[in-house]
């Protein structure tokens, strides 16, 4: 058996011996002549050698089936493998054909029904009243679908960000894992996401829905289609999946980054976000006052933080990371050009974020003032950690200013509709301090946190969501179609304007019992990650050498020495 | 007649001047490269989102020529003017002697191959 074992390993082949850049390019990308001395090598021969080589590789192989379609054994094999084959498109052809005629009955369950009561009154001459299809708003519509579009852009800007707080090494496995967690997002919230989110069951968990079967034409009481309110919701849970990959960065096997994607995407945010969103989740029951998160500092970022947090403590630190009260220092990101670019492409999609949870393009004052609200907590957010800092190094640090900016879009996400611009104001201000105070907390803990996400996600949205309690006005109730139903029993008011603490005590527990239950939960799945299936964290050798050449079999800049 | 082999080792910034001032001084040709390393200070501080981190490798251009012996006390005074600002850092100049030039392109040896 140890035979079997060391022949199995001595074949697999070494990364680093197999895989350096330059060794198999055919023309050298560098301005000197290659070290890879090619006898004949001349400025003209060098193009004509790399085009001819393909042709003569395809030549051959033509040659040698020819060759062996002249014996007769080949020849039988080569008919039962087409055979094969056609074989196994029809029976994929068959399962193409089968499924959606399975599914074809049941969508549109209360149109399909009322269109057959029609088409069969019709006929039988008796003067049956046709009842209307339900209202689709177009504009709402339209209005959830572009916010929905812009929601999505954010992931390129976490894709940028996360690639420029990481090394060289890194960069290929951190871009390649934000594609991947769109995808998986995409495919799990269609199956049953926005099912146990979305649907109704009980306080905790919908129970309708599930590969958006027998939905309705609209959801919610704004008309909108509801695909497109679930193309919405989506991007939402894509950009939880990918706060979580921020704290992870540069030792998580890439295995390991599809399975907890699985589990945040599929079973952490649809359930916990159930709990605020959900038609019946069990926050929004809770009295006096309920809780209130207008578009998810809580239920997108604090979830995404805490898990992000979780996988960090589970992981350990990078390797060769020393802290600062050990005598070391932060390892810095490596392209602060892509890092801040897409912090404000962030900002840009945020305008998707938090104005398109109205829901409605009708309560146009809303979105104004929560356009507005948004843009002034960035702006505090951006400039207060600034300041803050200066007077440690003398310095004006760049990413601090990034990750205090984005602080503030995440405690604004929120309270947005609820406060005033002022009220905005102080809480992107005070959201840009507790990042430099989170960023301290994780240097003195120990936690190994290359992008800031657990500061700017998960303590940033504990603090805005808190925030509503206490700058939410009083002016505005909840969020309708036309605009904010401001009834004396519905408006929002936080302490400052004389609301009491109720509303601040609702916030706390909707924030605990959700941001708690995201840790535990994420604890328990990245442990369960980490040592039933040992795929959580790479090798030493594939830290060292780095994550796109172990992973993925290159580096994100073959003309240049990875760091 | 000697040929000696000047390597400067100088702050990125400094090239352009250098390779300015040079050109008035004279000289058959130069090879330059990026390089890093450190001194006596084994390195400079930085800071990253307000703590500091140790860069030990910093960034250098080194600068090569090959001169006959006659030009080595002006090529290194330019050198030295150029790229001296008083601060830990201005780098090193090591010179050494050349066993043989060749000229490819001609063959030939020596000081006519500079």
């Amino acid at each position: 058996m140890a035979q079997v074992l060391h022949l199995y390993g001595s074949r697999k082949l070494h990364a680093a011996s197999i895989r350096r850049p330059g060794v198999y390019n055919v023309v050298s990308p560098a301005p000197f002549p290659s070290i890879h001395f090619q006898p004949g090598f001349t400025e003209e021969s060098g193009i004509k050698r790399a085009g001819s080589s393909g042709l003569a590789q395809e030549e051959a192989v033509v040659k040698r089936f020819i060759e062996k379609f002249k014996d007769k054994e080949q020849r039988g094999l080569f008919y039962s493998l087409l055979g094969g084959k056609m074989l196994g498109l029809l029976i994929l052809y068959g399962v193409i054909l089968a499924v959606p005629a399975y599914f074809n009955g049941h969508l549109h369950a209360d149109v399909t029904p009322t269109a057959q009561a029609a088409t069969a009154a019709a006929p039988a001459a008796a003067p049956a009243v046709v009842p209307d299809p339900p209202y689709v708003n177009p504009i709402n519509t339209m209005w959830v679908l572009v916010t929905a579009f812009l929601v999505f852009f954010m992931q390129a800007g976490f894709m940028f960000l996360e690639a420029g707080f990481a090394r060289t090494r890194e960069t290929i496995n951190v871009l390649l894992s934000g594609i991947v967690d769109t995808c998986l997002c995409g495919l799990l919230f269609y199956a049953w996401g926005f099912a146990w989110m979305f649907g109704s069951g009980n306080g905790f968990i919908g129970n309708q829905y599930y590969f958006l079967q027998n939905i309705p034409l609209t959801y919610g009481s704004c008309g909108v289609a509801t695909l497109a309110v679930f193309l919405f919701q989506f991007a939402f849970a894509d950009t939880c999946s990918t706060v979580t990959t921020g704290a992870m960065v540069g030792r998580t096997g890439f295995v390991g980054d599809l399975i907890y994607s699985v589990g945040v995407s599929g079973f952490i945010y649809p359930i916990l976000g159930h709990w605020a969103w959900g038609p019946d989740g069990w926050l929004n029951n809770i009295q006096p006052a309920a809780f209130h998160d207008f578009a998810g500092s809580t239920v997108v970022h604090t979830i995404g933080g805490m898990v992000a947090l979780a996988g960090a403590i589970v992981l350990g630190p990078r390797l060769g990371r020393k802290f600062v009260r050990d005598g070391g220092g932060p390892m810095p990101g490596h392209d602060m050009t892509i890092a801040a670019v897409g912090a404000v492409i962030l900002w840009f999609g945020w305008y998707g974020f938090n104005p398109g949870s109205t829901l409605s393009a009708m309560d146009f004052i809303g979105i104004a003032r929560v356009a507005t609200n948004t843009t002034l907590a960035a702006c505090a957010g951006g400039l207060t950690p600034l300041f803050y800092l200066y007077p440690r190094l003398k310095k004006w640090d760049c990413g601090i200013s990034i990750n205090g900016f984005l602080g503030g879009l995440v405690a604004i996400t929120c309270p947005c509709y609820w406060v005033s611009p002022l009220g905005a104001i102080i809480i992107g201000a005070v959201a840009g301090i507790v990042v430099v105070w989170g960023v301290d907390l994780m240097e003195h803990l120990r936690i190994d946190d290359p992008v800031g996400a657990w500061p700017v996600h998960g303590l940033c949205g504990i603090w805005g969501t808190w925030s509503l309690g206490l700058l939410a006005t009083g002016e505005f109730g909840a969020s309708t179609t036309t605009g904010a139903d401001n009834s004396a029993g519905s408006v929002v008011t936080g302490l400052f304007y004389g609301g009491g603490w109720h509303q601040f005590e609702a916030q706390v527990i909707g924030n605990a019992a959700i941001g708690g239950a995201a840790f535990i939960v994420g604890l328990l799945l990245m442990y369960a990650v980490h040592y039933l299936t040992g795929t959580l964290r790479v090798s030493k050798e594939g830290e060292m050498e780095g994550l796109d050449l172990h992973e993925h079999g290159g580096v994100a800049y073959p003309e240049m020495v990875t760091r | 007649m000697g040929i000696k082999r000047i390597e400067a080792i100088i702050r990125p910034e400094r090239l352009e001047p250098l390779r300015v001032q040079l050109e008035a001084v004279g000289y058959p040709g130069m090879t330059v490269s990026e390089t890093e390393g450190h001194g006596k200070q084994r390195g400079v501080e930085n800071s990253f989102r307000g703590n500091i981190y140790k860069t030990y490798f910093i960034p250098k251009v080194k600068v090569v020529l090959t001169v006959s012996e006659k030009s080595v006390k002006a090529i290194v005074d330019t050198i030295i003017e150029v790229c001296k600002t008083g601060k830990p850092g201005d780098g090193k100049i090591f010179i050494t002697d050349v066993a043989e030039v060749i000229r490819i392109r001609t063959e030939e040896k020596g000081l006519d191959a500079l």
